[in-house]
């Protein structure tokens, strides 16, 4: 029943998306709202050597709504079914409003993909926003490594001289559920909320550049035993210009008993992305290959026992073959916290429906 | 995430058939039309490109990278805090296509991505305004406060206010959108 109304949204969503002019003659009165809509979709062949996951996959139906309710006042909305073994998952992946000031101020509360480094916060649902066919691993929905959701208020915008290009994210509100892959939706289970701030700067002078550096603090309340403190620091460079596009991020966590600072470990995670939209005629065609690492000390009292290590490489090409649809084909090669070594083949369609 | 075993890469026979398929995809896949025609950048109109605010707008000299945060719209307030309205033409227009290569030294597809990506983001609850003549673009930025568009300079009305880039206007020698 979610999914046939997610569907019906998907739908029906063309109908009243909005964003053209038309010259009346009459007064333009940009204060009334404005709806805005678009959608998400792929589907993949994955062929691995467990041949228990060969086949064809449905990924995720993402819904993106977003509204202009006047001269400051936005909201925005990202809601996504997920094929399961035996049904859909419905999610509210983010709901925003947002009041914006000017450019240095910018207040919203809502539910976010958390402000730590570069691809959680510019890269969401749709597959086909993103050069690959997948997050990095310590990225995935679902990852614990990264606390990938936070709800809370969040206020960000431009700070210092405009040719720096600096921009600031400060966050404050609920941090990890007990299920510690998802966030705290229903309140935090501890009086210590979650709180995160990060910094960027995309230089005027050096058009494509973006560097950031972030901040993230929780305490986690689990099931059982003491609660443990989170710190987390992010780093990353990102050249969003596709010739070439090269994404580095490193991320380090610590964690440690709240009641016993001896009882901790270190998480270091980190991976490098590089891409090239080929010249001329090919001119569709964007080949790529990523790198990733991920170490948790075998102490954290918060992963040391979920088995999480991973290393990966990947080889593939993405094909725009229109506008609005991309082919991508992927090799990958991956190493598991087991010692279990997996090669694996992906062909994804991923499409985005908006009138843009 | 499934763990396993490792197993040779060879032995899993479709796993090969499928990346073969693939690269022969890689190989032969013609560029359609379409893409050639969306990745497409005009380099230059004959005249230059004049950049036009609405007459109340409190800006008379913006830089080219200034120019470019707003067209980009990571800057969306002017100084007096009104509102930034971008109004873009239409796509298979010659200011476009030069607005496309120089400001935003993008394609159409890149483009379009950028907008779809800032939207989704979340840092724009829409995209540029889109206007389809020089006509209707100058009849909004009379009528839209806080409105920003490009017209060819020698379509200039007085009824809008040219803003000067890099402290040139389009006559002016310097003028960095010719």
């Amino acid at each position: 029943m979610r999914y046939v109304l997610l569907l019906s949204i998907v739908f029906a969503g063309p109908l009243f998306a909005d964003d053209e002019v038309t010259s009346t003659g009459s007064p333009v009165d940009m204060s009334q709202p404005e709806f805005n809509f678009m959608g998400f979709g792929d589907i993949s062949y994955i062929s691995t050597d467990n041949s228990n996951a060969d086949g064809f996959a449905i990924g995720q139906a993402v819904a993106h709504l977003s509204a202009s309710l006047g001269h400051s006042l936005s909201a925005f909305g990202e809601f996504t079914a997920t094929a399961k073994d035996s049904e859909y998952s419905f999610e509210v992946e983010r709901l925003i409003v947002k009041y914006d000031f000017s450019d240095r101020y910018k207040l919203s509360a809502g539910r976010y993909h958390t402000p730590i480094g570069y691809w959680n916060s510019s890269f969401h649902h749709g597959a086909w926003l993103q050069t690959t066919t997948s997050r990095p691993e310590m990225l995935k929905f679902g990852s614990k490594i990264v606390p990938i959701h936070f709800v809370g208020v969040l206020l960000e915008g431009a700070i210092g001289a405009k040719n720096l290009g600096l921009e600031y994210k400060a966050g404050f509100g609920n941090g990890r559920h007990a299920n510690i892959a998802r966030a705290g939706d229903a309140g935090d289970l501890n009086g210590d909320k979650a709180w995160m701030l990060q910094v960027n700067s995309r230089p005027q002078g050096i058009y494509g550049l973006n560097m950031g550096l972030g901040f993230y603090s929780d305490e986690i309340t689990l099931p059982v035993g003491p609660n443990v403190g989170e710190k987390t620091f992010s780093a990353y460079a990102a050249w969003n210009k596709e010739t070439p596009e090269l994404l580095i991020e490193y991320l380090h966590s610590s964690h440690e008993l709240v009641n016993d600072s001896s009882v901790s470990g270190d998480v270091d995670a980190w991976y490098a992305q590089f891409a090239y939209r080929l010249p001329g005629k090919k001119s569709d065609w964007k080949p790529y290959v990523r790198y990733e690492h991920t170490r948790v000390d075998d102490s954290d009292p918060l992963l040391g026992a979920e088995a999480l290590d991973y290393d990966g490489g990947i080889l593939g090409a993405r094909w725009d073959f229109n506008p609005h649809a991309a082919l991508k084909v992927e090799y990958r090669n991956e190493e598991f916290d087991n010692g279990g070594r997996e090669n694996n083949f992906r062909l994804q369609l991923s499409i985005v429906l908006t009138k843009m | 995430m499934p763990r396993m075993t490792s197993k040779p890469f060879n032995s899993k026979a479709s796993l090969f058939r499928a990346a073969l398929c693939s690269l022969s995809l890689l190989v032969v896949s013609p560029a359609s039309a379409e893409d050639e025609a969306t990745n497409e950048v005009v380099q230059s109109t004959s005249q230059p490109v004049a950049i036009v605010v609405h007459k109340d707008t409190q800006v008379d000299d913006l830089s080219l990278e200034d120019l470019r945060s707003i067209f980009l719209a990571d800057q969306q307030f002017w100084p007096d805090r009104q509102r930034i309205i971008l109004l873009v033409r239409a796509p298979e227009s010659d200011e476009r296509d030069f607005v496309l290569n120089r400001i935003y030294q993008m394609s159409e597809a890149q483009f379009r991505q950028y907008w779809i990506a800032k939207m989704f983001r979340a840092e724009v609850p829409r995209g540029p305004k889109i206007v389809f003549s020089t006509d209707m673009t100058l009849d909004l930025v009379v009528a839209i406060p806080g409105s920003i568009s490009f017209i060819r300079a020698d379509q200039i009305s007085d009824a809008v206010k040219v803003v000067r880039i890099d402290g040139a206007l389009p006559s002016e020698a310097g003028y960095p959108l010719k």
